[in-house]
């Protein structure tokens, strides 16, 4: 009963509130009018009790006031009244609400942008059920080790995945490569995702014998079936094998890769010992049953390695899988994309800060130009607290237009980034705008509106004094001069941060492009060719199809050379292969020597333009029967024969059964990647693509052209039809994209960054202008009264650009030492220059006195054009 | 002006409970009441007398209504509600202890 009257006064307060006033006026005025008459019949004259009741009356502003609060339905009224204020405000005062506006939108926007991104690569669950219950295993990953855990482990089912790997499969015209995964029986009933259409696996479809069968992704299966529920029960052709389908996943089930297209079972067959036993699985994941503790089912784990260990058909070292551990599989995914996003993450949300600023000093200019108006107000019975309240107000409803106008920005922003991020990054498909971001979004814009109206609001409270009604503009106050040095000495030292940032960054970008690879680039067609299982069945099978091939190539015009290896330099296959070098025994338990191995046909290092330094290159005549031969880089000569001579020595890849001589020395290149090889690789081999190591699936070609390749990349696919059916070939790439490739994720990053702290130097520029145009304002008097007494346009000149560079220098001296301390976390992105370089830390300050100074030119244009006799009349 | 203790605000709340348990009246009226019955010794300034309807009204212990008044104009008259009624036999209490207890000080002191 009480609330629902109070309910009715509330409403009637809020939305019948011209009702509500009216009456109150009504009552007020009537109870004015009662005294008049009173007085009058007492005697007093018309006019003096008019006066009188008036007086007795006091403000009727303040007690309608206190009205409204008495109701207790102030608040609502209030708020309604400074909207209604501020927006008008916004469309009376237009530019500078509108710089505001636009400021606001750029910081929240890509704050919003780059938050959906960190949102769903860093923080966001996998989109499994309980992911918190899945684990990634550590450090052994082989069948044989996977097999004996999961039929034995009681804590946790485990589950296993090669990786993505591409098949040949039959396409339009001619056969076309695919990426799928093998993977364990029981892969998606771990990972909790049930198939859309069909089935999964069943237990046994990983051992021997089982039927072929296969599930398709929804991508795959719309692309390529048209959705079709038919689909299923066709066959899949995946390296002249046919699969049956029996499944298609749900949209949106991108793992172990967003490539995935399809999924057959891993085979697990104990008697081939090298598959079990040998060649790894690329995933190995564990779900904890329920209830068990990651340590209880990481002490089975560790308990099992010991037992494993004994299993292999050969002596593991005693080192094997002690490092084998669970790590929670979102942690495993994303890992590698942790600084790279924190550092994004981290370069926006200063961004925001620095609109911030200047949106604050915004706020601030405009409040002491409503200094007259604030103080009216204040003397028609407004409270200090409530102006404060109207101020915080107007900024958040400013900051809800700018949040709202800087979502809109956002959806663009994140289409940009999606763009310049590298393919490779994790979980990149499923970012998108939703629910989160936007909560996000909204959350940024109110804090935000908080923080940069804390501030006027703040000064207003104490600021409202009857001395600004009675229009006293003496010289600024120190609180204006020490606010304006905050804001400056703040937005100078964020932009600094940005600019060390990106000038480390850049700079990382700018080495990596001119690492000399090794190579030149130029001119060289590459592809890759996948013979399909049959044609690659053999070493001499697969070398009689290369030799046709190049012959093929080599009959294009303009081709220089037409050669193929087995992997292309710059591409992340890993091609280490474990070796024996003669000179440089290492007892069995040691680890041993790691070679980075390229197979490759006679004129591939003269295609690709790597010099020979000393011996021989292969020939024609290095062929299968003939003595095996290798050749070896500068850097693996230098370090295993320092001044001897390499050329005669031997080695021996311990998959092979014979020794190979090194027939010659070539130069280096950078095959891993252009930061060099990682600790582990000890040295560099070629072997003649005729007396492999292992006989590739798949080559690489690379046809090098003089002049222009022409149309030679459309053409390549018919012309390699032309002599084998059988054969898929894709990514084809000029030589330069795959060095480009290389490089894109640094590239991407500097470009980010670097675009960041441009944005961010625009932002500090015109919010300098604007802290020292407002000051120039502010001081007309000031600087009228030194102009009359004499003081020089230069004088003027050096007070005005004096403070602001002395801020400006504060700023970024700040700035540094932050930089100094935060370039150690990114250490791990930079390449080819120190954390603490010397050009990143001194560039910066430079630009941003530049920036200084460019932003005070227009306010000392203004001061110079002050006319004394004015300034002082008007003041 | 309008606030000067709790106290105050208070006993003005029950003055005017007090004052329109007999009949309904506007505001003004409540005021030349208040000063007759205390003869001349109490005036409550309107900067305090409106706050205090309003609040009471929004107590839900008086209702306000326009009507005609004696001069044929539209006025506000405020008059109590059966919670006002409670509201007056809880308040005049209290009053009557407060200022006995205060008496009782001041006589044996």
């Amino acid at each position: 009963m009480r609330f629902l009257q109070e309910l009715s006064l509330l409403f009637r307060a809020v939305f019948r509130r011209p009702d509500v006033e009216r009456e109150m006026e009504a009552e007020l005025a009537g109870h004015l009018e009662c005294e008049v008459r009173q007085l009058i019949a007492s005697g007093v004259p018309p006019a003096e009790a008019r006066r009188r009741a008036a007086a007795g009356m006091g403000r009727i502003d303040s007690i309608k006031e206190e009205c409204r609060d008495a109701r207790g339905t102030a608040a609502w009224e209030q708020l309604r009244q400074d909207a209604s204020f501020g927006a008008r405000l916004l469309f009376k005062n237009r530019a500078s609400p509108a710089v505001a506006l636009a400021t606001m939108a750029l910081g929240i926007g890509s704050t919003t942008a780059v938050f959906s991104i960190v949102d769903t690569v860093l923080i966001r669950p996998l989109p499994f059920p309980r992911p918190d219950r899945l684990y990634w295993v550590r450090d052994i990953g082989v069948r044989g080790a996977f097999d004996t855990l999961q039929a034995n482990s009681r804590l946790a089912e485990y589950a296993a995945d090669t990786g993505v790997r591409a098949f040949n499969t039959a396409g339009r015209d001619w056969p076309e490569r695919v990426k799928g995964s093998e993977v364990s029986a029981n892969f998606f009933q771990t990972l909790g995702v049930r198939p859309l259409l069909g089935r999964g696996f069943a237990g046994g479809e990983n051992r021997p014998g089982a039927a072929r069968v296969a599930v398709l992704s929804y991508d795959y299966w719309t692309r390529r079936y048209g959705a079709r529920r038919d689909a299923i029960g066709q066959r899949l052709p995946l390296d002249e094998v046919g699969y049956e389908i029996v499944g298609v996943m749900p949209a949106g089930f991108r793992y172990p890769a967003p490539e995935a297209s399809f999924w057959v079972p891993m085979s697990l067959d104990p008697r081939d010992i090298g598959e079990y036993w040998g060649s790894g699985i690329a995933g190995f994941f564990a779900r904890l049953h329920d209830g068990v503790t990651p340590e209880a089912a990481e002490a089975e784990l560790r308990a099992w390695v010991t037992n494993i260990r004994p299993m292999f058909p050969w002596r593991m070292p005693d080192a094997w899988g002690v490092g084998a551990g669970l790590t929670e599989l979102r942690e495993s995914l994303v890992a590698g994309a942790r600084t790279r996003g924190l550092l994004l993450f981290g370069v926006a949300g200063l961004v925001l800060l620095i609109a911030i600023v200047n949106v604050a000093n915004l706020m601030i200019g405009q409040t002491a130009a409503r200094q007259r108006e604030l103080a009216l107000r204040a003397s028609l019975g407004a409270t200090p607290g409530r102006l404060a309240r109207q101020l915080l107000t107007e900024a958040v409803a400013l900051a809800a237009a700018g949040g709202i106008l800087g979502t809109a920005l956002a959806f663009a922003q994140l289409a940009a980034l999606k763009r310049l991020l590298p393919a490779a990054t994790p979980r990149l498909a499923e970012v998108a705008i939703d629910g989160r971001v936007l909560a996000f979004a909204a959350a940024v814009s109110l804090g935000s509106g908080l923080l940069f109206g804390l501030l006027p609001a703040w000064r207003a409270r104490t600021r409202q004094s009857l001395a600004a009604l009675e229009g006293s503009r003496a010289t600024s106050g120190g609180r204006a001069v020490r606010t304006d040095a905050a804001l400056v000495v703040t937005e100078a030292a964020f932009a600094t941060i940005l600019l060390v940032g990106a000038g480390l960054l850049l700079r990382t970008f700018w080495s990596m492009l001119h690492v000399d690879p090794g190579f030149r680039p130029e001119a060289v067609v590459t592809a890759e060719l996948s013979p399909g299982r049959s044609a690659a069945a053999s070493a001499a099978k697969s070398a009689a199809l290369y030799q046709q091939v190049r012959d093929r190539l080599a009959g294009y015009p303009g081709v220089t050379h037409a050669a193929a290896a087995s992997s292309l330099p710059l591409t992340p296959e890993i091609t280490a292969v474990a070796t024996a070098i003669e000179d440089h025994p290492i007892p069995p338990q040691d680890p041993q020597l790691v070679l980075w191995t390229t197979e490759v046909t006679p004129d591939y290092l003269d295609a690709l333009g790597v010099p020979l330094l000393r011996g021989r290159r292969f020939t024609a005549a290095d062929r299968r029967g003939a003595p095996e031969v290798a050749l070896i880089s500068r850097a693996t000569a230098l370090h295993f024969w320092p001044g001897g001579d390499p050329v005669g020595k031997r080695l021996k890849p311990f998959s092979n059964d014979e020794w190979r001589t090194i027939v010659g020395v070539v130069d280096d290149v950078r095959s891993y990647s252009i930061a060099g090889p990682p600790g582990w690789i000890s040295g560099e081999i070629y072997v003649p693509l005729a007396q492999p190591i292992w006989v590739p699936q798949t080559v690489s070609l690379a046809v090098r052209f003089r002049g222009d390749p022409g149309a030679f990349e459309k053409r390549l696919p018919g012309m390699i039809q032309e002599v084998c059916a059988a054969c898929a070939v894709n990514r084809i790439a000029p030589l330069d994209a795959v060095v480009a490739r290389a490089v894109e994720t640094p590239r991407s990053t500097a470009w980010l960054v670097g675009g960041f702290a441009l944005l961010a130097l625009g932002l500090a520029a015109a919010g300098t202008y604007g802290v020292v145009n407002h000051g120039v304002v502010r001081r007309t008097r000031e600087l009228g009264v030194r102009l009359a007494l004499g003081a020089g346009r230069a004088r003027l000149t050096a007070l005005v650009l004096g403070a602001t560079l002395r801020y400006t220098l504060v700023g970024a001296a700040i700035g540094l030492a932050v930089s100094w301390g935060l370039a150690r976390s990114i250490r791990t992105l930079l390449f080819g220059v120190a954390a603490h370089d010397v050009v990143s830390f001194v560039v910066p300050p430079l630009v941003l006195i530049a920036m200084g100074v460019l932003a005070s030119l227009l306010p000392v244009r203004r001061a110079l054009r002050i006319d004394p006799a004015q300034a002082l009349r008007e003041g | 002006m309008s606030k000067p203790a709790a106290l105050v605000q208070g006993t003005l709340y029950l003055l005017i409970l007090k004052i329109l348990e007999l009949e309904p009246r506007t505001g003004w009226a409540i005021s030349q009441r208040l000063r007759q019955m205390s003869n001349e010794t109490l005036q409550a300034s309107h900067g305090s007398l409106y706050p205090a309807l309003h609040k009471l009204e929004h107590e839900g212990w008086i209702r306000g209504e326009w009507r005609e008044s004696a001069g044929g104009r539209p006025s506000k008259f405020y008059s109590l509600t059966r919670a006002g009624r409670r509201q007056l036999q809880v308040e005049a209490d209290n009053w009557a202890r407060l200022s006995a207890a205060i008496n009782g000080i001041l006589e044996s002191a």
